[in-house]
């Protein structure tokens, strides 16, 4: 299923965010890779093996989840998120398959926050990029779409026949395509 | 003008709402001419007949009830709408429009709206144009707060809209009864009176439960809430069939230092807002849905501008309107 290439590929340096990682295995060096998803079977279980044993790595991975949340605006659910995660990744590390995907790395922060959703989730999509998916990001609230739709949803109340608050409504990235 | 009072127990309230207004798929269309008929009669009562009542309504997992005034005056109507729980809210229609009343913290907060619909004149006053876009098909007999009905349900013809099932009161044609259904059929949002009274006079201003003086609901003259456009923005190259614009004000919206355009287009029925205002920064497009879908809304950048579009329609005809949304200059929508 998982080719020479992608393998080799998968064991590109780190991002350069990610360069002054504590790490203790040379089969292991690539964290970002982990989170991305592009890892072999065999190598995401060494990974997350070595990840539960290793309190700097913890640490490190809790960092970029923080990081990522923030990001993307789940920085208020991020401690419960966080211990999720932990908790997913302790119980069932096998939840990590790898997908085979030509990918282009992009930056690792933001595939961190994609990564430990699916895994809280115990989904693991085909590709966990919410504006690839959008089923998978609507099940995130962030925060800052709800205020700024909450204006719009109001003045729409003249004309609506039900009041809908912000936390009634789920917000994806949209990829609008012209029709022919 | 006949007059029937009914009163149900609130006790009934719940059983009332889980009443049958099942879709009538096997029923078949009526032929346009008739479907218009049967529209314009039910949109005529709403507004030509008196009434006043309590009805009660159901999105999601929310319930709310309302008691409601209602008679005609000269070719228009005088309305009171009061929220009977939560905070004390109040909207008064007339020929001069629509304002609410919100009582917060002690003020009072008045605002005019853009819009007088409400349940049960759900309908535009031409109906028959809806024909069109709908069709209408006619069930069974059903009863509503008392009152002997007519399940009447309206059925877009296309994707761009959401449907209706109806219980119209067999004397006069008033919605008793109403649901907005999607395409499956699966209610969105339903109203229902649980008491009414048709026909008499109803005193709006002396009802036991107005605390209201009519010199409350005069609008501060120095502060317009709207006023037009100047300019077209944007252009509106699709429109899904049978929508047109009925508004474009600039308005200002809350949390907005701002003002912003207000833009609605409406098949009658369905009613959709666009709202632009300069693009302070570049726009990624973002896609909202209510949890039951009801709601749709997609936020794109036109040109210079950032454009909210928002309706309570299906995906299709925000899209619809999102996607033919072009910067005067010809600038290509980013």
């Amino acid at each position: 299923m998982r080719s020479q290439e992608m393998t080799e590929k998968t064991m590109q340096p780190l991002d350069a965010i990610a360069t002054d990682l504590p790490l203790a295995d040379s089969r292991f060096e690539n964290l970002s890779a982990l989170i991305d998803g592009e890892l072999t079977d065999d190598m995401a279980g060494l990974g997350i093996r070595q990840l539960s044993q290793n309190e700097a790595q913890l640490a490190r991975h809790r960092e970029y989840i923080a990081i990522g949340d923030a990001m993307r605006g789940l920085n208020a659910q991020h401690s419960d998120f966080t211990q999720r995660v932990m908790a997913a990744l302790e119980k069932e590390p096998v939840v990590l398959a790898p997908i085979a995907k030509k990918s282009q790395r992009r930056p690792t922060l933001w595939l961190a926050a994609a990564t430990a959703a699916a895994i809280t989730w115990g989904i693991w999509q085909s590709n966990p990029r919410d504006e690839i998916n959008p089923q998978l990001a609507a099940t995130h609230q962030p925060a800052t779409q709800s205020l700024e739709a909450m204006p719009y949803l109001a003045a729409h109340q003249d004309f609506a026949q039900a009041v809908i608050s912000t936390q009634e409504m789920r917000f994806t990235k949209a990829s609008l395509e012209i029709r022919q | 003008m006949n007059q029937q009072a009914a009163v149900l127990p609130v006790a009934l309230l719940t059983s009332l709402l889980t009443l049958n207004l099942v879709p009538a798929h096997a029923a078949e269309a009526l032929a346009m001419q008739d479907a218009a008929v049967w529209l314009q009669r039910m949109s005529d009562a709403a507004r030509k007949v008196s009434y006043e009542g309590v009805f009660v309504m159901q999105h999601g997992a929310g319930m709310q009830t309302l008691s409601i005034f209602n008679r005609p005056v000269g070719s228009a109507k005088e309305s009171r709408l009061a929220a009977m729980d939560g905070i004390e809210r109040e909207i008064r229609c007339s020929e001069t429009g629509s304002i609410s009343r919100v009582m917060e913290g002690g003020q009072v907060r008045l605002e005019k709206r853009l819009n007088s619909r409400y349940f049960p004149d759900l309908l535009p006053p031409d109906a028959t144009a809806l024909a069109n876009w709908y069709s209408v098909k006619m069930g069974k007999h059903a009863r509503v707060a008392g009152l002997e009905c007519r399940q009447i349900e309206i059925v877009p013809k296309d994707v761009y809209r959401w449907g209706y099932v109806l219980c119209a009161d067999k004397d006069t044609g008033l919605p008793l009864k109403a649901m907005m259904v999607n395409a499956a059929g699966q209610p969105l949002m339903q109203y229902a009176f649980a008491e009414i009274r048709i026909g008499g006079q109803p005193r709006i201003d002396s009802s036991k439960d107005s605390k209201v003086r009519q010199s409350e609901w005069l609008m501060p003259a120095s502060h317009p809430t709207t006023r037009p456009i100047s300019l077209e923005t944007v252009n509106v190259t699709n429109l899904p069939p049978g929508f047109s614009r009925i508004s474009a004000v600039k308005r200002r919206l809350p949390n907005k230092a701002d003002e912003v355009e207000h833009w609605v287009f409406s098949d009658g029925l369905t009613h959709v807002s666009l709202f632009l205002e300069p693009a302070a920064h570049p726009i990624k497009s973002i896609r909202g849905q209510s949890k039951q879908g009801m709601i749709n809304m997609v936020k794109l950048q036109v040109g210079p501008m950032q454009a909210t579009v928002l309706g309570d329609a299906p995906w299709p005809a925000i899209e619809a309107i999102a996607m033919g949304l072009e910067a005067p200059t010809g600038n290509a929508r980013q």
